[in-house]
């Protein structure tokens, strides 16, 4: 799962003389709200967000000079950008995008090919996007079933040949730590068929955990 | 007061012969056994029973690609036995039954235009509400509910609400009407992330010009009367009363009932009876009583058969004009 598969390529970039004003522009027409600033050479310079321009423009319940406004319109975008922002290389998956976006706390990083040039762009929607094709959530035809670690040796392998020996079709098997509790294991099945779902992994010892159980 | 009012059941018994095989929920024994249950009890006096006619093809199409139409029937022909999915299975009679269990709903519509006085239930299958447009999906190869709905809407010019309370989401017919506001679809199904089709987020709400005319409200695993009489009356009601349909298709699932074990939802017989009765004052009150209701799932047999009486009974229950 790697971000150039979800980025926005090529990302629509700004040069750093760029007037605020037609960055703002940019920003409204295109709906997002990250434009990286890019030299000639489409090298990263920095990021500019709509928070940085609503934040150049003097505030509207302040009283303000009349010219001061257009003043602002007229300044370069790179006097307000964030320089040397965080980025992302051509191999990074997206736990690495979902990691940087944690950390540094933005809602769009940029993602670099090995010389240092722009290439896409990766937000936190497209990071949703990845994780919902990852767990198939809104698979059409799928359903998600959730057993409890019973403690005893291989759960996964047996959970997933029991299922494959009855012929049911699943597409994602994955464990969640439980904490102090037992772990949970969740099944993406791809059939209708939950009755059957149900009774194979009861015969080898799950239950099939619902969502009002005690000690959630 | 109320009065009671005479029904009609629309069946065919070829619909019995698309045989699903050994262990498989969608059994044959589902449509004998709501008939027995109503012939045997004491709606019998009430009930009219009529067979079911072929789906018009003009009408099948309105709904369905005909390269999907073409690659069902080939299979049948050619002695497949499942289609799209090892849940769809098929045998030489399906093709034949899924016609019939389609056009039952076009047959009932015309009747209802005629005389709304009498509502009608299609007691058929295979069910519909999953198909899609160019694929079988979920035990469903026709949209039965879907046909029906366009017929009504295209032929008669009505505006349809169709509410689906099966205990899965109807992926098929919302796909169908999304994009049109002139049929409202609302569905009252267990939570997609627990059960299939896996689609029927509350936040689908429509498309385009259908944006507002899609209605879904997910209830989450152990759900009972309670919280399905609460969205009934809270959510869907005020819906309704604003949508303003002249027409209703009801797209019948009882496989929330608590015997059934194909949903995680703990619905009683007795709710299907108030879901009736709620139903049918909808119906006189917005459709003149142009009301059909379509069989979509229910797998635990007696439950489905007692379900199915208890709602009939309830949709019969009508005031008493003077």
């Amino acid at each position: 799962m790697y971000v150039i598969d979800y980025m926005t390529a090529p990302p629509v970039t700004v040069g750093p003389e760029t007037a605020i004003s037609e960055a703002r522009a940019i920003l409204r027409r295109r709906r997002f709200r990250h434009l990286p600033v890019a030299a000639p050479d489409n090298k990263l310079l920095g990021m500019v967000t709509d928070r940085d321009i609503r934040s150049a423009y003097p505030s509207t319940v302040e009283p303000y000079d009349g010219d001061e406004v257009e003043r602002v319109d007229a300044r370069p975008v790179a006097e307000i950008m964030s320089p040397g922002p965080a980025s992302l290389g051509p191999g990074a998956t997206i736990d690495d995008a979902l990691l940087v976006l944690e950390r540094r706390r933005v809602g769009a990083v940029p993602v670099l090919d090995g010389g240092g040039m722009i290439i896409g762009i990766f937000s936190i929607r497209d990071l949703i996007a990845a994780y919902r094709d990852l767990f198939g959530l809104g698979e059409r035809g799928s359903a998600l079933v959730s057993v409890r670690d019973d403690g005893r040796p291989r759960p996964l392998t047996r959970i997933v040949t029991a299922l494959e020996k009855n012929g049911i079709h699943f597409s994602r098997v994955v464990r969640r730590r439980g904490g102090d509790g037992p772990d949970d294991i969740h099944v993406r099945v791809n059939t209708f068929n939950l009755r059957a779902v149900h009774t194979v992994l009861e015969e080898q010892g799950f239950r099939v955990a619902g969502p009002m159980e005690e000690g959630r | 007061m109320k009065r009671f009012s005479p029904f009609i059941l629309l069946h065919h018994p070829r619909c019995a012969e698309h045989e699903t095989g050994p262990d498989h929920p969608e059994s044959p024994a589902r449509a004998g056994a709501i008939l027995r249950r109503l012939q045997d009890g004491p709606l019998a006096a009430a009930m009219t029973l009529m067979e079911a006619a072929p789906v018009p093809r003009e009408w099948l199409e309105a709904c369905h690609d005909p390269e999907y139409l073409m690659r069902f029937e080939e299979s049948v022909l050619s002695g497949q036995t499942a289609i799209d999915h090892p849940d769809n299975q098929i045998c030489p009679a399906s093709y034949d039954a899924a016609m019939l269990a389609a056009g039952a709903g076009v047959m009932g519509v015309d009747l209802l235009e005629k005389d709304a006085s009498m509502p009608v239930f299609c007691n058929i299958r295979p069910p519909g509400h999953h198909a899609e447009r160019g694929c079988a999906l979920g035990f469903c190869f026709i949209n039965n509910a879907a046909v029906a709905a366009r017929y009504w809407r295209r032929r008669h010019g009505r505006r349809v609400l169709v509410i689906d309370w099966d205990a899965h989401h109807g992926n098929g017919i919302q796909a169908a009407f999304e994009r049109e506001a002139g049929v409202f679809y609302v569905s009252l199904h267990e939570h997609p992330t627990f059960s299939f089709p896996g689609t029927g987020y509350a936040e689908d709400l429509g498309l385009a010009e259908g944006k507002g005319a899609t209605l879904n409200i997910p209830l989450p695993p152990g759900a009972g009367d309670d919280e399905f009489i609460e969205a009934l009356t809270g959510t869907v009601a005020p819906a309704v009363e604003e949508f303003a349909p002249t027409a209703m298709v009801v797209a019948a699932g009882f496989d929330g009932h608590e015997a059934d074990d194909m949903s995680g939802l703990c619905y009683s017989t007795a709710l299907y009876g108030k879901l009736g009765v709620y139903l049918a004052s909808w119906a006189d009150r917005f459709c003149r009583g142009r009301i059909l209701t379509v069989l979509e799932g229910g797998y635990h047999i007696d439950a489905l058969a007692a379900g199915a009486e208890a709602y009939i009974a309830g949709l019969c229950l009508r005031p008493l004009l003077s």
